[in-house]
């Protein structure tokens, strides 16, 4: 058995032909093939929809006939060519009645003049114009800017500096930004970076008066716009991200003194619930909630800012407001409901008392503020004029809302939701997906909308005239990773790492009518970039709306179909305005000046190679830097004669 | 040569190359000595009246410039003290990025650890009464190994954090630049 | 003055201890008597074929009949093991599902996460607001099944008090969870038992077991924020802690100080152990505070180097913590 060679015993070799060069070749190609089919056929499939045409609206419904939505009448007085305040009137309609510029003249909109800011970060707000002088805040540091309009070339009548604290650089979440200043009874107010109101005369550019309401040390600063009604300049702090109690105060219009300040967090006589308030839903119901839905200790730095928009019915003497996250962004240091956080607030404006809440997303997984616009609207119900509000919200829901008690008459996605599965109308309740709960040690994947969720800060406008609702907003997904987070007064309390990305359908944004009642979408450009600024829509049927790359575009208010464009120096996230110049004509203006939360990666100077950047927006926006760069210069348009 | 020098050769070699990873894989547990301050005023600045000073180096950098355990620490608690909150993992937002070239204040290892202990003016606060020397420099020696700068065989292999930027095994060397030339 | 039981986890302070216990007693008896039989039957085997050596020679070519009394044997010891191996396997089962019972019935839940190298323990509360965090220590009544959800914020620790309850890891990225009904009233110790770094040997826990009225009052009085200083020394060790380094890692309710990756110090003095190695006194205060580092080399609380005066007043402050 053993003798012989060594290859005697052995198993002969199967197939001779496999030894051979040529049936390798032929093997391999054949495996090759199979493998490249294979690819292709799966790349094939997981394209299933016709991919929408970035920049061009696709017509989903018609314009409804009929009866449809207005403005809450009180809220929204008739046009004096005037842009007072950031929403146009405190019912936040950002309607402009003019009408000179129409669908079939505005291709003929051109250049009237232009003004640099000399600032290069997010510019988010509106140039205010008052009787034939416009005004401009800047981002820090905060200058505001008088132009003269009356003049050709419309010269600086003088330059307001309030020289906040650099430092508060530092505590700013997400870009330096100014949301606006408002004009009422010949005084400017606005507020700066570090936490400080001020009043500047209109005409001279003297300070009247200036308060210290927020403390950077704590981590405070304040960056959105006040609403100023009834004698009261209302004024919210920012700083969710770092640990901070959320607030909002009222200024005495003339002295500038704390007339009463109700926080977001803590035992009621803090949040200034008493006997008038009357919460619609059971949840919302309980006393001293703002302590005994948190962990001891935790309602203290808990977050709950308001850094967003607020809308005034003179007729109830409400004001209603959105309040922002709880921090952490961790949910599990932060068992229970977490009030009065992300929801939506009613206050008597003299005394600051609640009259109801509504928590859109109790307990916060996702950073979805609840401080978006409130269109003050009445639409017919059953045959009579209901007083509503609507809210595109965070959550990604359009809600519809009785503005006297808070109910919820209807709430529909405006996009695709799938950290929620919808909103239970009977208790009020969002209900969340456990599938997507974000939980410390864990990294839950494609959670939609992402953080900045389906729409952020930048308002939409309503138009009384098609009844339609003009939505910027967002198409984004992520990946969220929670984990432990220490507080440090004056630094961040986040403990996240978030990665974003665009959502399905690959465009990170979209620019959409909507109609509230129907509750369903009329049209909708979707973009490449997310859509950060504001809308604005005329009576004359055109809707203009900025790109982050820089472009601002005119399109007509019942089709989308886009009808004018020009490119700005900068990306645009502020709001644009439509007013009456001294000549009579109709202007339109806007700021170009790229940055906010997602044009930090231009605005800080990022550097794109690290994905959890600026809370998970740099994974979004790599490209940005290429297609924008950093400004502010004021842009102002005309008809051609 | 014969076969016992070559044996002797090949471990005086073997020994030499382990004494080289000593001061890489030295434990510091506190400040030597205890109590020291740091150094205020490492200028990142390049240009001098009168011509060029030259710069001593801190004796501190050589303790925790390239030291594995000590760029450990400091991983830990740049997360654990909000580092990054305001810098990400090295990207930035809040505050400027750390993982690129360009260093607004200097990106010697002694210039980081004074950046962090005094704070810079326009939003960087000052840790001196928060966080020890010992730590501060940890934490320093971190943020150099954001940019690629300290010796591959002393940084972290794997990010603790969810999956993000290239392991700092991997990340390109960036030569820093002092002083950042966009104006802020 | 509770009593301190010595760890062991023979202790059966517990019931699932003792069901265990149990268990192992019963596997002990039944597999030494199997292990004796064996023993006998060995004996037995080489004794006897000294006796009949020509007796149980195959013969070539013919079958051997077998011997009716050893096959007899053989079947009965067959019978004998399968009878204890079901019988085992049925103990086992029982005592897995009455282990089990107790899990079902949780009357109180707590969450311990570890951390290099202390014990982060958190009481759950269906009332948010009276949870209450502590560190190192653990207070259980007696009687009440507890379940205790085992997290990690680092490496792989595993908890493990003798007396009370087996070993469970606490794994990073992941939720373990064991149940424990303490039976027996005193104090027992734990100890990390998974090597977990350099300083796995000091890292002790406490179970304090009472009964169910003292339980509730140490409940209430950790609720309680921590008293202000009333002496000048410890109102200087107040302004030291809360506005220098202490206060960037550790919590003090109703201080301005809330750090939470170290140790809740609250109610510090009124805990059994300092460090989760040494017992809680002024000395191992004093030693602790001025220098970790010579104690726990490694440990993230780092040496500070205060002045003397900073010292006393610090560790005043700290014994107000009651």
């Amino acid at each position: 058995m053993l003798s012989g060679s060594g290859d005697e015993g052995l198993p002969e070799p199967r197939c001779h032909l496999f030894h051979g060069g040529v049936m390798r070749r032929v093997v391999d190609a054949f495996l090759v093939t199979l493998l490249c089919t294979a690819t292709a056929a799966l790349t094939g499939c997981s394209r299933s929809e016709p991919r929408q045409q970035l920049g061009s609206a696709t017509v989903y419904g018609t314009v409804p006939a009929g009866d449809h939505a207005v403005a809450a009448p009180a809220a929204s007085p008739a046009d004096d060519g005037n842009w007072v305040m950031p929403g146009k009137d405190y019912a936040a309609t950002r309607f402009s009645a003019l009408n000179q510029v129409t669908p079939a003249n505005v291709s003929k909109l051109a250049l009237s003049f232009t003004f640099s800011t000399a600032t290069s970060h997010g510019y988010e707000a509106p140039p205010l114009v008052v009787n034939g002088t416009m005004y401009l805040i800047t981002p820090f540091p905060n200058y505001l800017y008088a132009l003269d309009l009356t003049k050709p070339g419309a010269p600086t009548k003088w330059v307001f500096k309030p020289k906040p604290l650099a430092a508060s650089q530092g505590v700013a979440c997400c870009d330096t930004v100014n949301r606006g200043a408002v004009y009422d009874a010949g005084k400017i107010f606005f507020n700066t970076l570090d936490g400080q109101t001020i009043a500047v005369d209109a005409n001279s550019g003297q300070q009247v008066w200036r308060t210290q309401l927020g403390d950077i040390q704590k981590g405070e600063t304040i960056t959105m716009a006040p609403l100023v009604a009834g004698g009261k300049v209302l004024v919210g702090n920012s700083g969710g991200e770092m640990g901070v109690r959320g607030w909002i105060a009222a200024l005495d219009e003339g002295s500038g003194k704390l007339a009463w300040r109700a926080f977001n967090t803590g035992p009621d006589k803090d949040v200034l619930i008493g006997p008038r308030f009357k919460p619609f839903y059971p949840m919302d119901q309980g006393k001293d909630l703002g302590v005994r839905t948190w962990p001891p200790e935790a309602w203290k730095i808990g977050g709950g800012t308001v850094w967003g928009w607020l809308s005034y019915d003179p007729e109830t003497k409400l004001v209603y407001y959105g309040v922002g996250n709880p921090g952490p962004w961790n949910p599990d240091q932060r068992p229970g409901d977490n009030k009065w956080t992300t929801g939506v607030f009613a206050r008597d404006i003299d005394t600051g008392q609640a009259a109801w809440f509504y928590q859109t997303t109790p307990h916060d997984l996702f950073d979805h503020d609840d401080i978006n616009e409130i269109i003050l609207a009445d639409i017919p119900w059953n045959g009579q004029r209901r007083p509503v509000l609507f809210r595109p919200a965070r959550a990604g829901f359009f809600y519809v809302q009785d503005r006297r008690t808070g109910q919820v008459l209807s709430a529909a996605p405006f996009g695709y939701v799938n950290g929620y599965k919808g909103v239970d109308l009977k208790s009020g309740m969002i209900i969340p997906n456990p599938e997507k709960a974000t939980h410390a040690g864990r990294v839950v994947r494609d959670i939609c909308p992402a953080s900045p969720g389906m729409k952020d800060w930048n308002p939409s406008a309503f138009s009384p005239l098609t009844g339609l609702v003009y939505i910027p907003h967002n198409n984004l997904c992520m990946d969220y990773g929670a984990m432990q987070a220490n507080y440090i007064s004056g630094t961040p309390y986040v403990g996240a790492d978030v990665k974003m990305y665009a959502g399905p359908g690959g465009n990170r944004g979209a620019f959409t009518a909507w109609d509230p009642i129907h509750q369903k979408k009329v049209w909708e450009i979707p973009e490449d970039l997310p859509v950060w600024s504001p809308a604005l829509v005329t009576a004359g049927g055109v809707v203009f709306y900025g790109t982050m790359d820089g472009w601002f575009k005119a399109v007509d208010a019942r089709t989308g179909k886009q009808l004018w464009r020009f490119k700005a120096g900068s990306g645009i996230i502020g709001q644009p305005i439509s007013y009456r110049g001294p000549d009579g004509r109709q202007y339109i203006a806007v700021v170009a000046g790229v940055g906010g939360w997602a044009g930090a990666i231009v605005s800080a100077q990022m550097d794109p190679r690290d994905p959890t950047g600026a809370l998970g927006f740099a994974n979004a926006m790599k490209d940005l830097p290429q297609k924008s760069t950093a400004g502010g210069i004021l842009y102002v348009f005309t008809l051609a004669r | 040569m014969s076969s016992p020098w070559r044996v002797s050769l090949v471990a005086i070699g073997l020994a030499a190359l382990a004494l080289a990873g000593c001061n890489r894989e030295e434990r510091h547990s506190r400040s030597k000595p205890i109590g020291e301050t740091v150094p205020a005023g490492t200028s990142p600045d390049t240009i001098w009246p009168g011509g060029t000073v030259a710069q001593t180096a801190d004796p501190r950098a050589r303790l925790y410039d390239n030291n594995a355990p000590a760029i450990a620490a400091g991983q830990q608690l740049y997360t654990q003290m909000n580092c990054v909150g305001c810098h990400s993992h090295g990207g930035g937002g809040m505050g400027p990025a750390l993982m690129d070239d360009q260093w607004r204040y200097g990106g010697r290892i002694d210039q980081i650890a004074t950046t962090i202990a005094e704070g810079r003016p326009n939003g960087m606060p000052s840790w001196r009464s928060k966080l020890t020397e010992d730590q501060i420099w940890k934490l320093a020696a971190y943020v150099r190994s954001l940019s690629g700068q300290p010796s591959k065989d002393a940084v972290a292999s794997r990010a603790e954090s969810m999956s993000s930027t290239t392991p700092q095994t991997l990340t390109p060397r960036e030569p820093a630049h002092t002083s950042d030339t966009a104006a802020q | 003055m509770s009593i301190q039981h010595y760890q062991s986890i023979f202790g059966n302070a517990a019931t699932e201890t003792r069901q265990f216990n149990t268990l192992f007693v019963i596997f002990l008896v039944v597999c030494a008597i199997m292990y004796l039989a064996v023993i006998a039957f060995l004996i037995l085997g080489l004794v006897r074929r000294r006796r009949s050596d020509a007796a149980n020679t195959v013969e070539e070519g013919r079958h051997h009949d077998s011997n009716p009394r050893m096959q007899a044997g053989l079947i009965g010891w067959a019978a004998v093991v399968g009878t204890g191996l079901v019988a085992l396997a049925i103990a086992s089962f029982v005592a897995d599902r009455s282990m089990a019972v107790a899990a079902a019935h949780e009357k109180l839940s707590i969450t311990v996460t570890a951390n290099q190298w202390w014990w982060d323990v958190q009481y759950n509360a269906a009332d948010n607001s009276k949870m209450v965090r502590t560190a190192n220590e653990i207070h259980l009544p007696v009687g009440v099944p507890v379940h205790i959800y085992l997290k990690s914020n680092d490496v792989i620790h595993s908890f493990w008090v003798p007396s009370l309850a087996g070993k469970q890891d606490l794994i990073p990225g992941r939720e373990n969870d064991i149940t424990i009904t303490p039976r027996k009233l005193g104090i027992y110790r734990g100890q990390c038992a998974e090597f977990c770094g350099a300083e796995h040997a000091k890292m002790a826990l406490v179970v304090d077991v009472d009964s169910y009225s003292d339980f509730i009052k140490w409940w209430r009085h950790q609720l309680e924020e921590a008293a202000p200083p009333a002496t000048p020394l410890a109102k200087a060790g107040y302004a030291f802690v809360t506005s220098r380094n202490c206060g960037a890692c550790h919590a003090i309710a109703g201080t301005p100080a809330s750090g939470t990756v170290g140790p809740d110090l609250t109610h510090l003095a009124s805990r059994r152990t300092l460090a989760a190695s040494m017992p809680m006194g002024e000395g191992n205060l004093y030693g602790w505070v001025a220098d970790p580092q010579s104690i726990k080399p490694g440990t993230r609380m780092p040496t500070i180097g205060l002045e003397p005066d900073q010292l006393h007043a610090v560790v005043a402050y700290l014994e107000t913590l009651k």
